[in-house]
C-alpha cells in the first residue's frame, strides 16, 4: 500500500479544559470553502479523562483510567531499565526484555504463548534508551482477564533466562545487524547518535553490537533484571472496563510480586558536540541526510516554545516551511521533518530528508539555508497564530483511544509529569509570543554548530531546482 | 531449565471459558445519493472525534502495460488545487483545524482521509467533494510532483531490498491478472507519465457513482445526511469504464526466481495462487485459508514461530499472510529468513516450509489449537474497535473489493464454522506445486 505521507504521530495530550479562543486571525479571508464561515470559533470539545493515580504497598506508582465502552482492558508497566542503564554491556537492556516471557520455573515459552493467546491476550515488550516496557491487552470478562493478569504477572516477576533461548535471540539479533548493514536510513541514524553522544550512555544502539551482543552472558540478564524490575523503579498504568477497586488489587498483585529495590538514577546530560559533518559511502539511488544537535530533556521550561517554533518549521508534514520549501516547490524529497526528541537528558533536535544522489549537496545547502533564515528571523506572526489554532484544534484526538491513553499515562509516569502538564502545555502555548520562540530558537539552534551525517554515493552533483511559482487564485475548472 | 509438568498446566487452563464472541456490533448506517455516493456511518461516541474516508473503486489493478503509477500519481495530484482551493491549501486548511490528513493507494482502491473534531467534518466533506468535482490538475505542479514520486519510489523500492524483491515475485506470481502492476509504477512508465494521462483518469474513475463515504465517530445520522447532501448531491453521476474482476490462471505451473540483491542476508518468498472471498466459488475454502494463516503466524505460539523458531532453530524470523478481501484472484505467502549462525542453508528453509504445508494436508489440527486461534480472532475483533481509523478502513476495503461491510457482523460465525477437515481440504487443494512461485533473494556479492 502507498501511502502519500507518514502520518506523524500525536501529541501526547490529554483533554482538559481550555477556554473558547477565535479562528479568525489566519483564517483565508479570500477561502472559497463555504463552511469555514460557519466553523464554531470555540475550542473543540474534548474526551475529559479522570486520571486517578496512587501508589501500591510495594512502592509502585499507578495511573488509571476507567473506559467502559470496550469489553477489553490495556496493563503497561513502565521500568526505568532502559539501555542508558547498561554500561559497557551494549544490548544488554534490551536482551533482558526481550528474555522475559521466554520462561519462567513454571512455564517455557511454547505454553506462555499457548496460554495468552488461548485466552485472547496480548502480552508485549520494548526497550528503548530511557525505558522498558512490558504490557498486556486482555478482554476484561473476568474469567479471561483473571486468568491473563496472573499469567502476566508470573510472567513478569519470576523469569528465568533460558540458556537456549538466549542464544537463540543472540543469533536473531546478529541477522538483524547483518541486514541492517544494508539499510541506508539504518547506517545514518547510528553514525548520528554516535556523533552526537560520544561518551554518552546514549551513544550507542539500544539493540548492542555485534561486538558486545555475543558476549553477554546468563547471570548478567539476571542480574540486571533484579536490579531494575523492582517495584520503586516502575509505573503502572491500566486502562478500560474495570473498577477503581479491581484496578487496585491488580495493581497490587503485580507490585508485591516484582523484586524490592531502589529507583534507578537518571541519566547524566551529555556534552555538546562539535560541528562535524560525516559522510559515509554506500552504493543507492538516494542519499540520506541527517542534521542534528541536542536538543532538551523532559520538563524543560523551554518546552512550549520550541515545541511550536519546530512545528512551524518541519514538525508537521504538509504546510511546514521545510516541507512546502524542499518537497512541494522543489520535488526534491518524498518527506522532509524536524523534531526535538526530549527525553531523560537531552534529546536529539534532528532534521531528517532523503534525495536523489546527484542533488544531495544542494539539498543540504538549501536545509542548512532554511534552518539559519528561521533561526534568525523567526516565525511570522501569522504561522504563530496557524500554530496555535492546529495544537487546540488536534487537542480532542489525542485521548480517543485506550491504546493512546495508556501511551499517554505512560509518559506522565515514567517523566514525573504532573497529571495536568497538558493542561498547562496548551496555556503557555496559547499565550506564547514571537519574541519567546525567538530567544527559544537562538539559544537552542545554532545553525554554525550542527552535527551533519549523509550516508550516499559520490556521485556529479546538480544544482538546485527552481520552485515552482503559486498563483494567489486557483485556476479551477470541470473536466 | 526446569520443565513444567503438562498435567498441571492443562488443568490450570482447562477450567477457564474461552471467549466465544465479539463484543455486540456498533451501530452502522448505510444510504446513498441520487448520484450513486454510497455513505456509509458508524458511531463511536468515546471521544467527540471523527474520521471521515471517501474511496474511489480505482487502483493500480485497474491500470494497463506502460502507463502502470497512474491511480497513485492521482492521488498525489489530487492535493495540488481544484475549483475553491489552490495547490496545497487543502493541507494548509486541515492542518490551522488540528485535522490528521493522508491518502493512500492500493491494487483496488484510492483512499483520502481526514480525522477531525467532530464540528469540523463539514470542512473537510466541502474540501473532498470540491476535488471530485473539479479538480484543477496543474501541469507545472504535476512536474514537480513527479519527482516526488521518483523520489518515494527510490526510498521504498529501489533503495530497498525487501520492496524490490516484492515487486518482483507480484510480477511474476500473477502471469494473468493485473494484480502483477506495482502501486508505485515502474520507474520507466513515471518518466513518461503526462499530466494528460492523469486529467484523462479523473476524468474516467472519479465519479460519485464510483465511490464510498465512510464516516467512524462521534456523530448521528442524520446530521451527516445533511452535510454530504449539501456538498455531494449536486454532482452528477457519470458512466464508468467496465472494471473487470482480476481473474488469476488457477495452476499456471511452478515458477521459480532468483534475485541478486543489496542485501546482507538471503531470504525466500514462497507463494500459492488462490482466491479470495470475492472471486471464491466456496467460501468456506477463504475462511479455512485465514485460519491457515493465523495457524501459522497468527502469534507466539503459531507453528512458524514455535516449531521453525524456537524449536528446530532453522529460521532467524519467518511469516505467513493471506488477503482474502481483494477484488480478485489473491495470494497465500510464506516467506523466511534462514538461521545463517547455525548455517542453515535457503534450501533447508524450503523444505521446512513445505514440511509445514504438508503437515496441514497430513493431519487436521488439534481442538485445542484450532480454539486457540479462536479465541485470537475474536479479541482481535474486540480490539479492532479500539481505533476508529481501522474501523472505517475495514469497512472501506470491504466495499471497494466489492464485498459488503456487513460481513463483519458475521465474521466471527464464519470462522467459527470452519471445522478441522475443512482446513485440512484447503491445504491439500492449494498447496501444490502448480500454483506455488518460489523466489530466492540473495546477496550481490554471490552473483555467479
Amino acid at each position: 500500500m502507498m501511502q502519500r505521507l507518514i502520518s506523524f504521530s500525536l501529541l501526547l495530550v490529554i483533554g482538559l479544559s481550555i477556554s473558547g479562543c477565535s479562528l479568525s486571525t489566519t483564517q483565508p479571508q479570500d477561502s472559497k470553502i463555504t463552511s469555514l464561515q460557519r466553523l464554531n470559533v470555540d475550542a473543540p470539545a474534548r474526551r475529559i479523562l479522570d486520571i486517578q493515580t496512587w501508589q501500591t504497598a510495594s512502592g509502585t506508582t499507578v495511573f488509571f483510567v476507567q473506559s467502559d465502552e470496550l469489553p477489553m482492558l490495556d496493563l503497561q508497566l513502565t521500568f526505568a531499565a532502559g539501555s542508558s542503564q547498561e554500561g559497557a554491556a551494549y544490548g544488554l537492556a534490551q536482551l533482558t526484555n526481550f528474555l522475559i516471557g521466554a520462561g519462567t520455573n513454571k512455564y517455557n515459552a511454547d505454553q506462555i504463548a499457548q496460554a495468552f493467546e488461548a485466552l485472547g491476550a496480548e502480552f508485549n515488550q520494548g526497550s528503548y534508551r530511557d525505558m522498558a516496557i512490558l504490557s498486556l491487552r486482555t478482554l476484561s470478562t473476568a474469567e479471561l482477564s483473571q486468568p491473563a493478569v496472573e499469567l502476566f504477572a508470573e510472567v513478569i516477576t519470576r523469569p528465568n533466562f533460558p540458556v537456549q533461548a538466549i542464544q537463540r535471540v543472540q543469533n536473531q539479533l546478529l541477522a538483524s545487524f547483518e541486514q541492517q548493514k544494508k539499510i541506508p536510513s539504518h547506517i545514518a541514524n547510528r553514525a548520528l547518535f554516535a556523533q552526537l553522544y560520544g561518551t554518552h550512555p546514549y551513544a550507542h544502539p539500544s539493540a548492542g553490537t555485534e561486538q558486545t551482543i555475543p558476549r553477554l552472558k546468563r547471570q548478567q540478564l539476571a542480574d540486571f533484571y533484579q536490579t531494575y524490575y523492582n517495584a520503586h523503579n516502575a509505573q503502572l498504568a491500566l486502562v478500560g472496563n474495570l473498577t477503581r477497586q479491581d484496578a487496585e488489587a491488580i495493581a497490587e498483585q503485580i507490585s508485591r510480586a516484582l523484586p524490592q529495590g531502589v529507583a534507578a538514577s537518571k541519566t547524566p546530560q551529555p556534552q555538546t558536540p562539535k560541528a562535524t559533518h560525516l559522510h559515509i559511502e554506500f552504493p543507492s539511488n538516494q542519499t540520506h541526510i541527517l542534521l542534528a544537535q541536542l536538543g532538551i530533556e523532559r520538563g524543560h521550561p523551554d518546552y512550549a516554545a520550541l515545541f511550536i517554533a519546530n512545528q512551524i518549521l518541519g514538525g508537521s508534514g504538509f504546510g511546514s516551511r521545510l516541507m512546502e520549501e524542499v518537497r512541494e516547490k522543489r520535488g526534491l524529497t518524498y518527506g522532509i521533518y524536524s523534531s526535538f526528541s526530549p527525553m531523560q537528558a537531552q534529546g536529539p533536535f534532528t532534521i531528517s530528508v532523503q534525495t536523489r544522489a546527484e542533488l544531495s549537496e544542494a539539498t543540504l545547502g538549501f536545509v542548512r539555508e532554511l534552518l539559519s533564515e528561521y533561526v534568525q528571523n523567526g516565525p511570522t506572526e501569522a504561522e504563530l497564530a496557524t500554530a496555535k489554532q492546529e495544537f487546540l484544534g488536534s487537542f480532542p484526538l489525542s485521548a480517543a483511544s485506550n491504546a493512546a491513553i495508556v501511551g499517554q499515562l505512560g509518559a506522565i509516569g515514567f517523566y514525573d509529569l504532573p497529571l495536568n502538564w497538558l493542561e498547562t502545555l496548551m496555556q503557555d502555548v496559547q499565550q506564547l509570543t514571537l519574541e519567546q520562540l525567538n530567544t527559544a530558537l537562538r539559544n537552542h539552534i545554532q545553525p554554525d554548530a550542527l552535527v551533519v551525517v549523509t550516508v550516499g554515493p559520490s556521485v556529479p552533483q546538480l544544482p538546485l531546482p527552481e520552485p515552482v511559482i503559486r498563483n494567489a487564485q486557483p485556476q479551477g475548472h470541470q473536466h | 531449565m526446569i520443565r513444567p509438568s503438562i498435567n498441571t498446566f492443562i488443568l490450570l487452563f482447562a477450567l477457564i471459558s474461552l471467549p466465544t464472541s465479539a463484543a455486540s456490533n456498533p451501530t452502522t448506517h448505510e444510504f446513498s445519493l441520487d448520484n450513486g455516493l454510497k455513505v456509509i456511518v458508524r458511531e463511536d461516541h468515546r471521544a467527540p472525534i471523527v474520521v471521515s474516508q471517501l474511496w474511489y473503486k480505482v487502483g493500480s489493478s485497474y491500470e494497463v502495460p506502460g502507463s502502470t503509477g497512474l491511480a497513485h500519481a492521482l492521488e498525489h495530484m489530487m492535493f495540488k488545487g481544484s475549483s475553491k482551493l489552490g495547490p496545497g491549501e487543502s493541507s494548509r486548511i486541515l492542518r490551522e483545524l488540528g485535522a490528521n490528513e493522508n491518502a493512500f493507494t492500493s491494487d483496488d482502491y484510492t483512499a483520502y482521509y481526514q480525522v477531525l473534531a467532530r464540528d469540523r467534518l463539514e470542512v473537510a466533506l466541502e474540501m473532498e467533494a470540491d476535488r471530485l468535482a473539479s479538480l484543477t490538475l496543474p501541469e507545472d505542479e504535476f512536474l514537480r510532483e513527479i519527482e516526488v514520486i521518483k523520489e518515494e519510489r527510490r526510498m521504498r523500492t529501489d533503495d530497498r531490498p525487501s520492496g524490490l524483491a516484492y515487486e518482483r515475485f507480484k510480477a511474476l506470481a500473477y502471469p494473468a491478472s493485473s494484480y502483477h502492476i506495482p502501486t508505485i509504477g515502474w520507474m520507466h512508465d513515471l518518466e513518461r507519465m503526462t499530466i494528460e494521462d492523469l486529467r484523462q483518469w479523473h476524468n474516467d474513475w472519479y465519479a460519485p457513482n464510483n465511490a464510498v463515504l465512510v464516516i467512524v465517530g462521534d456523530v448521528q445520522l442524520d446530521e451527516i445526511k445533511t452535510l454530504v447532501k449539501r456538498h455531494f448531491a449536486a454532482i452528477p453521476a457519470r458512466q464508468i469504464p467496465v472494471a473487470k474482476t482480476p481473474i488469476e490462471l488457477a495452476e499456471p505451473g511452478e515458477r521459480r526466481l532468483t534475485l541478486h540483491l543489496k542485501t546482507q542476508l538471503p531470504s525466500l518468498m514462497l507463494g500459492f495462487n488462490v482466491p479470495s472471498l470475492k472471486t471464491a466459488e466456496n467460501q468456506k475454502d477463504i475462511h479455512a485459508l485465514r485460519l491457515i494463516s493465523a495457524l501459522l503466524d497468527g502469534g507466539d505460539s503459531a507453528r512458524l514461530t514455535s516449531q521453525l523458531e524456537r524449536k528446530q532453530e532453522l529460521v532467524a524470523g519467518a511469516s505467513a499472510w493471506y488477503d482474502a478481501f481483494s477484488r480478485g484472484d489473491s495470494l497465500f505467502v510464506l516467506s523466511a529468513t534462514p538461521n545463517v549462525q547455525k548455517g542453515v542453508s535457503l534450501e533447508s528453509v524450503e523444505q521446512a516450509l513445505w514440511q509445514q504445508l504438508k503437515d496441514l494436508q497430513t493431519n487436521p489440527p488439534t481442538q485445542a489449537e484450532l480454539k486457540r486461534v479462536r479465541a485470537q480472532v475474536i479479541a482481535a475483533e474486540v480490539y479492532a474497535q479500539d481505533s476508529i481509523n481501522n474501523q472505517a478502513r475495514m469497512i472501506g476495503m470491504l466495499e471497494t473489493a466489492g464485498l459488503s461491510w456487513r460481513l463483519l457482523e458475521s465474521d466471527v460465525d464464519s470462522l467459527n464454522a470452519i471445522t478441522a477437515t475443512d482446513i485440512q481440504s484447503a491445504a491439500q487443494r492449494y498447496f501444490t506445486a502448480s500454483r506455488s512461485i518460489t523466489l530466492h533473494s540473495l546477496p550481490e556479492e554471490t552473483r555467479p
